[in-house]
């Protein structure tokens, strides 16, 4: 089965984490796969993005505009640079957390409101699965890793949950920390777990 | 690919390292480079792996210096590879040309890729054409695991006829992963060093010996072009019946056929019986010496010619000079016909566009039916890039600002050029303090020039460390010589930073290979005869700022070296410099440090700012200009 992801979201929040992880697990059940990030120049703060292709022997690193089956975004502004790749029909998942630039902050530009991110979002043809960052678990008093949530969210309530095998995935994770497996495997489940009330719509 | 790994059990490549581990493979012994977007990731693997005693890798000062590492172990017979972006090529070009006269004993492979598409801002340089200035072969992988493969193939075409070989990569390949089978590493061949003293083979030492040269290049360049027919790396794949569409591809562009293909076949351009069938393909690998006779042969079987390369008609114009020969009357479609761009990268799109071209279709039916609207962008919030949470560059742009304010000059009205690295991020907001970009060490030069051409106002070159020692220290001894008044900032923080973290001569040696010597930038300045040499800590406003408006007062070169340590670095291994305290009821919400210091680690809550002690490195900038005393600050102990 051929599937294209595309990813965006700002520098430190681990969107390159989750393509990673993706890849790894692809390559280990022999899945064609094809993982491409692009950083910004800084570190954190700066605009992130990367595609991900699965099933394609040769192909390509780039997905074409309105091609992606799925999206995921991480940060609330920057998923409006995914829109344009969303194939009609596709899965947009939306964690969103909002990452203000300075010139946001001091309210000399504006920020992109979550219905204007959902109106286009739809208008693109895409099926939007928004989770907002206050539904995170928690995990001893602190927020878990949203990375791993959002990952969890996407292998367990998309098309990519018939292609990627979940505990392999979540092998990968508690792989990935050494210190935090007990963390990021509660951030994970809640992610890939059944839908629950509030925000989270899937 | 994880630290410390020994060589390989991982499959999971990025082009940058499958292209070394080919390297590997292929028995090289040296391997040399600068870093740059996007062919950093090439040597730094090499230097992540524990490859033994008996292969040579380093981060050499710039490009020319490991060419030339590169070229004289190759002169010495061994296998040499040497790693550089695009704009190194340029730094290399006069000693590759040099060396691609004289020829090599051992293979020699020159690394270099290319940004079509400009992800990390330079220009879009198509360094195929220096391959074909150089008359020096090219291959062009079209996928990670073509650049293992073809890395393999450059060594020995290298050492079959005598030419350094170049191996091209774009972003999208360099740094893209994906999936390669590996075999183990092979260990450089044990071979007698080469001494010959030839002064008709290793100088220029004449007309002669110049012209010869050139023929035997021009020789070596025809052998590799009849080794690579013979090796039948340019697969061409001629259509059953004549009279068809052909399509050349090469690099990245051939990458996207298939499924290019397959979206002409959904929507009926290509239909069953007469579409693909009719449509023969040639992929081009060695984008130089040019695949005459494959060009020609599918000239001879086509109608209509369709040209897919990304960049420059490099390929296309030598198409139409083969066209001419034969008599070719059919249509060539691509760059100079005015169907694709000369900019931007090419992928499905292009395939679509055209082939519908080609078969005489309105492309319509693909980009009318997804059309995408540019809405969605135009609501996004702008990102400029800005410095880290800690940087130390950040003090000094801030010095410099608040320098120029107390000397009473408008922003508009003092000249600071700026160089390449973490340290133009000066130009963006909040310090906008930065005026321009050229190539590496080009700010102490260009300062000069502004002050001969009569400006009256000071001058200032800012330039990081590793920028200074690969290309800043001619400018500076020229502005000596010629006692230049103007005021060199060096911002020195000790690492390559935004390349990924490389050393340079300047690193503290603890973090250098064992065995390196440090060269201390606080001891070259004053052996060069500056006497206005000044050091400062970034992170002290006040005396940063006083002594560059000092400075600005003096004539003749001052120099003035900011000193401090990248705060990414630093954090990796548990430092800070001390620590921030917000206090709330103290705090305003004047915004002044976020105005000012642009910290990514401040934001604003409902009625104070906020710091992010994830990042926060406590440089204590933002306490520096806090004029409500809301945040506190100690000095770490």
């Amino acid at each position: 089965m051929k599937y294209d992801i595309y990813l965006v979201g700002v520098g430190g929040q681990g969107v390159l984490t989750i393509g990673d992880l993706i890849t790894e697990a692809a390559a280990r059940q022999r899945i064609p796969v094809s993982f491409y990030p692009t950083k910004g120049m800084a570190q954190r703060g700066g605009a992130v993005k990367a595609r991900l292709r699965l099933g394609r022997e040769f192909a390509g690193p780039n997905i074409p505009e309105r091609g992606a089956d799925l999206v995921i975004a991480m940060e609330r502004s920057e998923a409006l640079k995914a829109v344009r790749f969303i194939k009609p029909g596709g899965d947009f998942v939306l964690f969103g957390h909002v990452w203000a630039p300075p010139a946001v902050m001091l309210g000399k530009e504006d920020y992109p409101t979550l219905e204007q991110v959902r109106e286009q979002v739809q208008e693109a043809g895409g099926k939007m699965h928004y989770l907002a960052p206050k539904d995170l678990p928690l995990y001893e008093g602190g927020p878990v890793a949203a990375n791993v949530y959002v990952l969890g969210a996407a292998l367990g309530h998309t098309p990519l949950k018939e292609i990627l095998d979940q505990s392999e995935a979540a092998n990968l994770v508690q792989a990935r920390w050494a210190k935090g497996a007990e963390r990021n495997e509660l951030a994970f489940q809640a992610g890939l777990g059944p839908m629950f009330e509030g925000e989270r719509e899937f | 690919m994880r630290k410390n790994s020994s060589i390989p059990p991982i499959r999971v490549l990025t082009g940058n390292e499958a292209l070394v581990l080919g390297a590997l493979r292929a028995r090289v012994k040296v391997a040399t480079g600068y870093p740059g977007t996007p062919s950093s990731g090439a040597l730094a693997s090499l230097l992540k792996m524990d490859l033994g005693d008996d292969r040579h890798v380093e981060w050499s000062v710039n490009e020319k210096v490991a060419f030339e590492i590169a070229a004289g172990a190759a002169w010495a017979g061994q296998r040499a590879l040497c790693t550089m972006k695009m704009s190194g090529l340029s730094v290399a070009a006069d000693a590759v040309y040099s060396i691609a006269y004289s020829g090599v004993n051992g293979g020699l492979v020159i690394y270099v890729a290319d940004d079509s598409g400009v992800s990390a801002g330079m220009c879009e340089q198509d360094s195929r054409l220096y391959a074909a200035m150089f008359d020096l072969p090219m291959l062009e992988p079209a996928s990670v695991a073509e650049a293992y493969k073809l890395t393999q193939i450059a060594f020995d075409l290298s050492e079959q006829t005598g030419s350094p070989v170049f191996v091209r990569l774009v972003t999208s390949i360099a740094n893209a992963h994906a999936p390669v089978e590996i075999e183990e590493p092979l260990s450089p061949e044990k071979r007698e060093v080469i001494l010959e003293r030839d002064i008709t083979k290793y100088t220029k030492a004449g007309s002669a010996i110049c012209m010869d040269q050139h023929r035997d290049l021009i020789a070596r360049l025809e052998q590799a072009g009849q080794v690579i027919h013979e090796m039948g790396l340019n697969e061409l794949q001629l259509a059953p019946s004549a009279g068809g569409l052909g399509i050349v591809a090469s690099g990245i562009a051939a990458a996207y056929l298939e499924e290019g293909f397959e979206i002409l076949e959904r929507n009926q351009v290509f239909s069953k019986q007469s579409g693909k069938n009719l449509v023969s393909t040639l992929r081009v690998v060695s984008t130089h010496p040019f695949p005459a006779a494959e060009v020609r042969a599918l000239l001879n079987h086509c109608d209509t010619v369709l040209v897919l390369e990304e960049l420059e008609p490099h390929l296309e114009k030598s198409i139409y000079v083969e066209a001419h020969k034969i008599g070719f009357e059919g249509r060539i479609i691509g760059k100079l016909d005015g169907t694709f761009s000369r900019s931007g990268e090419y992928g499905v799109e292009q395939i679509v566009r055209g082939v519908s071209e080609a078969l005489g279709v309105k492309e319509t039916w693909f980009f009318e039916k997804n059309q995408v609207s540019d809405v969605a962008e135009q609501l996004t919030a702008a990102r400029p890039i800005t410095v880290c949470a800690g940087c130390p560059h950040r003090g000094t742009y801030m010095a410099v600002n608040q320098a120029l304010k107390k000397l009473k000059f408008k922003k508009d009205e003092v000249m600071v050029t700026g160089d390449i690295g973490c340290t133009i991020l000066g130009m963006n907001p909040p310090f906008h303090t930065v005026w321009n970009e050229v190539s590496m060490g080009t700010s102490v030069s260009l300062a000069q020039g502004y002050v001969h051409a009569g400006i009256e106002t000071p001058v200032i070159a800012t330039i990081g460390d590793s920028t200074f020692f690969h290309g800043g220290i001619p400018g500076l001894i020229n502005a000596i010589q010629h006692q230049v008044p103007l005021t060199l900032i060096i911002l020195d923080n000790g690492w390559t930073s935004m390349t990924g973290m490389q050393t340079n001569p300047g690193t503290d040696e603890a973090f250098q290979p064992p065995g390196s010597h440090r060269v201390d930038i606080a001891k070259l300045i004053p052996a060069l005869g500056v006497d206005q040499f000044f050091i400062i800590d970034p992170f002290d406003l006040e005396d940063s700022a006083a002594t560059i408006q000092k400075c600005l007062a003096l004539s003749g070169v001052k120099v003035v070296l900011a000193r401090q340590e990248c705060a990414i670095q630093a954090q990796r291994r548990g430092l800070a410099a001390g620590k921030t305290k917000v206090i709330p009821q103290e705090c305003t919400l004047c915004k002044q440090c976020v105005v000012v210091t642009g910290c990514p680690a401040i934001s604003l809550a409902e009625d104070t700012i906020v710091i992010d002690h994830a990042q926060c490195y406590g440089c204590g900038l933002c306490a520096q200009v806090c004029k409500f005393d809301a945040i506190e600050w100690e000095a770490a102990k």
